[in-house]
């Protein structure tokens, strides 16, 4: 049963230069209890989703098209008003680098309280009676609800932001990047942490990184874009069993492995491209290793190629013959 | 030199200016498209040609005494005469130079002095940076009206003692803003590569740190014009101005002496006033778009 | 650094300043061309015996070193030497009297009323950067900021005093009359003292609103402020609770600073409207040639600004908590 679908979805930037064509036609489904992880290289339009989303673009951005739709309500029809009342009861965002997420000058616990005494209409001993036990849930002190931000280490501060984006119980948790940020250890602990607290509480996900590891590790459903186009969506098994696009390749082969023979990390040549002004068809078609002619004329439709599996490139079917990564 | 070497130093010369030329082209397409930008300039621009055209264009010798005291506007006098006899109309005219000189003289000294004081505290740093901190701070304490009202009462009221009291309290400002950035520029990857290879301190400063250090100054340069100008204009008015100057400011002060206020002569009161204001303005907004420009919020727009 | 240290160590640099501003205000006195003593005695209205006792005990006779120390001596016991105008009255009487009371409240409520006036439109106007609201505020405060503060009282004068009637001409309290009691005096007292206070608080909002503008326009460039949009709080939070919080501390640090011009301000306004107060003290002084009120004065106000600037350092301290460690 799907919490959030997302159709079609474009996003502008008007900048001095010109429109920036960040998010170009973007479409999936996020169901109840599952994580849809997104993946793509930075600045390939994966924030400007989650902002379109939550309807925190900054002012020279702009939801050209498409729809959001949440609990049957299209977001991208509704104004500032109607927004702040689905803003983290129904959806919620971790962000990344919670350094500088929380607020310096206000202690902890008071930030999560605000949230929880604006939206649930609690009172104040009870909405702090949830805090401590939202502390709780991410394995923290209570008794350091009253300290500051720069009073905790890294990874404390993204348990803090994870606690503060569940308080109102929301049905889905955008989380940018949520491990990043931190030291390699650190990582592990709270990305089991999260899929701990999923599977609690019947959370639905939105993990965005360009960690394919995490992606890995976590999701039910994978996305991946470039430049702003959504080029593959699947389930995870079949991203990583049997990638179709060659950029999802590309990028699967750029990771090694610790098992299987020593070999020569494969990486893309080239840089993303301006999108001012992206290239004429496939976007990918200048650093992709099989491009021919046509790739450089029209974009490839996006379509179904195998049960559930959205590609979008001109030669899908001679690309499956191969040899895949099976065994990842 | 050798011939190659000459031929190169010019080529390298002619390519730097054009760079220089073409940055202002561009600077002046965007400066342009203010609105703010565009009045304040045309103020400046304005009160120069007055300030140069002033000897043609006044009918009387401002420090003439050609009328009857308090006359009020007439034919002969557009804008009155003041309390022994001077034309108005002809003191505001050359007034401008007075206001004008004192303006750009006292805030680039200010500058150059913070200029210098920033760039060596943050350059240098140790002892140095602290005894100039100190003094810095000292000044920044320093009352500034009693202190110059002190000073330019020890000194005379002479309109050369009133540029450099101005300049030596309103450097802090910029020396601060100074030091700061060459703290962080100093920092930087060019700068260590520059010092590695052996340039000299002088020249890391001046070729390095103080182009970048040169947009931020320049933006406070101006705002410190209208800061002068107004001191100049306060200090007067509090009788300490040049009497042998037509100051704007000594315009103002006569008129209280005189009780203009209570008689309603509002000719010796209101043009004045209203020419301090449009040349503090024209700076002021001149120096509000140049902000905006050469130090934009270029971070992530988050809102 | 702990609190503590720092609020020590800031106490020790104003003590600093304030030994460096003493020996200053000892020097500029004696090195007056002609007879050094001119500053203290060198007046003819000053009574010969008062001359020789003030002689005897500022040493003025005696080398530079053995006055620096006299000097000293005398500050400290609260002797500042003796008046050229009002013939013989104690310097130390003259400014620690009604003037000062009267340069306070005027000084502090045009303050007050223009910090307060500043940073709610700094903040509005901020919120709506680009609007017309935006742009009229800013136009406002760089024309009003432009204006010569005494000329601006003195069309304030002319407007509402001469031609139409509606503010005193001059004057702290009505000449004349004697008050029955302390609430008509104090009635009397601030139907004097609009006008000057406007004109002042006029003059300084424009200085103030935009340097709050742009200071919550830099807070607005936080990852914080995008964490609060997106919990969905009411806008009268997100401005007045997590922004402006973070805003008023370089704010608070400017008003130390910021007592100098405040001083120069009140100095221009007390003469434009014969107020009573310190500031017209010295426009007189000045023009009578008092110089050890003017002495007085000056040392006087080196300890208010250095004193204000303190009380301003120690206040941001304690408002942030990065810098405020816990003494707990």
């Amino acid at each position: 049963m799907p919490i959030l679908e997302v159709r079609d979805l474009s996003t502008h930037y008007f900048t001095l230069q010109g429109p920036v064509e960040a998010v170009d036609g973007v479409s999936f489904t996020v169901d109840a209890g599952q994580t849809f992880g997104l993946a793509g290289e930075s600045g390939c339009g994966k924030t400007t989703v989650a902002l379109s989303i939550m309807g925190l673009l900054p002012s020279n951005g702009r939801v050209m098209g498409g729809q959001i739709i949440l609990d049957g309500e299209d977001l991208v029809k509704k104004g500032e008003s109607e927004l702040k009342k689905v803003r983290w009861k129904k959806i919620s965002m971790v962000f990344q680098g919670a350094m500088n997420a929380l607020n310096p000058v206000i202690n902890v616990g008071e930030q999560i309280a605000e949230v929880i005494l604006e939206k649930e209409g609690l009172k104040k001993p009870e909405a702090w009676k949830r805090v401590r036990e939202l502390y709780e849930l991410v394995e923290l002190q209570t008794v350091r609800v009253k300290d500051f931000p720069h009073e905790f280490s890294g990874g404390m501060r993204q348990r803090v932001m994870i606690a503060m984006a569940l308080a109102c119980y929301p049905k889905l948790v955008i989380s940018d990047e949520p491990i990043t940020a931190l030291d390699v250890i650190v990582q592990n602990q709270i990305l089991n942490l999260m899929k701990n607290l999923q599977k609690k509480l019947n959370l639905s996900q939105i993990l965005i990184t360009h960690d394919l590891s995490v992606i890995a590790e976590t999701s039910d459903k994978v996305g991946i874009m470039y430049a702003g186009k959504l080029v593959e969506y699947a389930d995870a098994t079949s991203i990583f069993k049997r990638p179709l696009h060659p950029y999802t390749t590309a990028l699967i082969g750029a990771y090694p492995s610790i098992v299987g023979e020593k070999r020569t990390l494969n990486f893309i040549p080239g840089a993303p491209p301006n999108l001012i002004s992206p290239p004429k068809g496939c976007r990918f078609h200048p650093r992709c290793p099989y491009a021919k002619n046509i790739c450089g004329k029209e974009q490839p439709e996006y379509l179904e190629k195998e049960a559930e599996h959205f590609v979008a490139c001109h030669f899908v079917d001679e690309l499956r013959t191969i040899p895949s990564l099976e065994g990842r | 030199m050798t011939l190659d070497t000459q031929m190169t130093s010019r080529s390298l010369w002619r390519e730097r200016v054009s760079s220089y030329t073409r940055r202002i082209k561009d600077f002046w397409t965007i400066y342009k498209k203010s609105r703010m930008g565009m009045v304040g300039v045309s103020l400046v621009l304005g009160f120069i040609i007055i300030a140069f055209v002033a000897p043609w264009f006044a009918p009387y010798h401002p420090r003439a005494l050609v009328g009857t005291p308090f006359l009020p506007p007439t034919n002969e006098h557009l804008l009155g005469t003041d309390q022994v006899g001077r034309d108005i109309y002809s003191e505001l005219l050359w007034g401008t130079r007075v206001s004008l000189m004192v303006g750009l003289l006292a805030s680039a000294f200010a500058v150059a002095i913070g200029t210098a004081i920033g760039l060596l505290s943050g350059y240098y740093r140790g002892l140095l940076d602290s005894v100039l901190m100190r003094i810095t701070d000292l000044f920044i304490t320093l009352p500034v009206l009693p202190f110059i009202l002190i000073l330019a009462a020890l000194l005379g009221r002479n309109i050369g003692n009133i540029i450099v009291v101005i300049a030596i309290t309103g450097w802090t400002g910029t020396a601060r803003m100074v030091r700061s950035q060459t703290l962080s520029i100093k920092e930087r990857p060019y700068v260590e590569a520059a010092r590695s290879i052996g340039a000299r301190d002088s020249h890391v400063m001046i070729r390095h740190i103080l182009p970048n250090v040169f947009p931020l100054v320049f933006a406070n340069a101006i705002i410190g014009i209208v800061d002068a100008i107004l001191a100049e204009s306060g200090l007067s008015f509090l009788g300490l101005g040049d009497p042998s100057q037509p100051s704007w400011g000594m315009i103002l002060h006569y008129a209280n002496e005189a009780g203009a206020l209570a008689t309603g002569r509002w000719w010796f009161i209101i043009p004045p006033g209203i020419c301090i204001m449009l040349v503090t303005i024209g700076f002021a907004f001149s120096s509000y778009s140049l902000d905006q420009i050469l130090n934009p919020r270029l971070r992530k727009r988050r809102w | 650094m702990g609190f503590k240290e720092y609020v020590g160590k800031r106490v020790l640099q104003g003590i600093i300043t304030v030994m460096l501003a003493i020996t200053l205000n000892f020097i500029i006195f004696r090195i007056m061309p002609g007879d050094p003593t001119q500053a203290m005695v060198g007046d003819p209205r000053m009574k010969p015996e008062t001359r020789i006792a003030l002689i005897a005990k500022f040493g003025l006779d005696k080398p530079l070193l053995e006055q620096f120390v006299l000097y000293l001596y005398n500050l400290f016991s609260g002797e500042l030497g003796v008046s050229f105008v009002e013939i013989g009255r104690p310097v130390v009487e003259i400014i620690f009297g009604r003037k000062l009371v009267n340069t306070l409240i005027l000084m502090g409520s045009s303050m007050f009323l223009a910090f307060a006036l500043g940073i709610i439109a700094g903040v509005i106007a901020a919120w709506k950067h680009g609007t017309k609201v935006d742009m009229s505020s800013i136009v406002f405060s760089l024309v009003t900021y432009s204006m010569p503060v005494f000329w601006f009282g003195m069309l304030l004068l002319l407007v509402f005093s001469y031609y139409i009637s509606v503010f005193p001409i001059a004057g702290t309290v009505t000449p004349g009359v004697v008050h029955a009691n302390f609430f008509e005096y104090a009635s009397d007292l601030l139907y004097h003292m609009i006008a000057p206070m406007i004109t002042l608080a006029v003059s300084f909002f424009g200085g103030y609103f935009l340097f709050m503008r742009d200071t919550i326009l830099d807070v607005f460039t936080e990852d914080y402020m995008l964490t609060a949009r997106a919990k969905g709080l009411s806008n009268r939070k997100i401005l007045f609770k997590h922004a402006m919080r973070n805003a008023l501390l370089p704010m608070v640090s400017l008003m130390g600073v910021h007592l100098t011009f405040l001083i120069s301000g009140a100095t221009m306004t007390e003469t434009v409207f014969s107020w009573d107060g310190l500031g017209r003290l010295i426009y007189d002084s000045v023009r009578d040639a008092d110089y050890p009120v003017l002495q007085g004065i000056f040392l006087m106000m080196a300890i208010l600004v250095v004193t204000a600037s303190l009380c301003a350092d120690i206040t941001c301290a304690y408002l942030d908590p990065r810098i405020k460690e816990a003494t707990e």
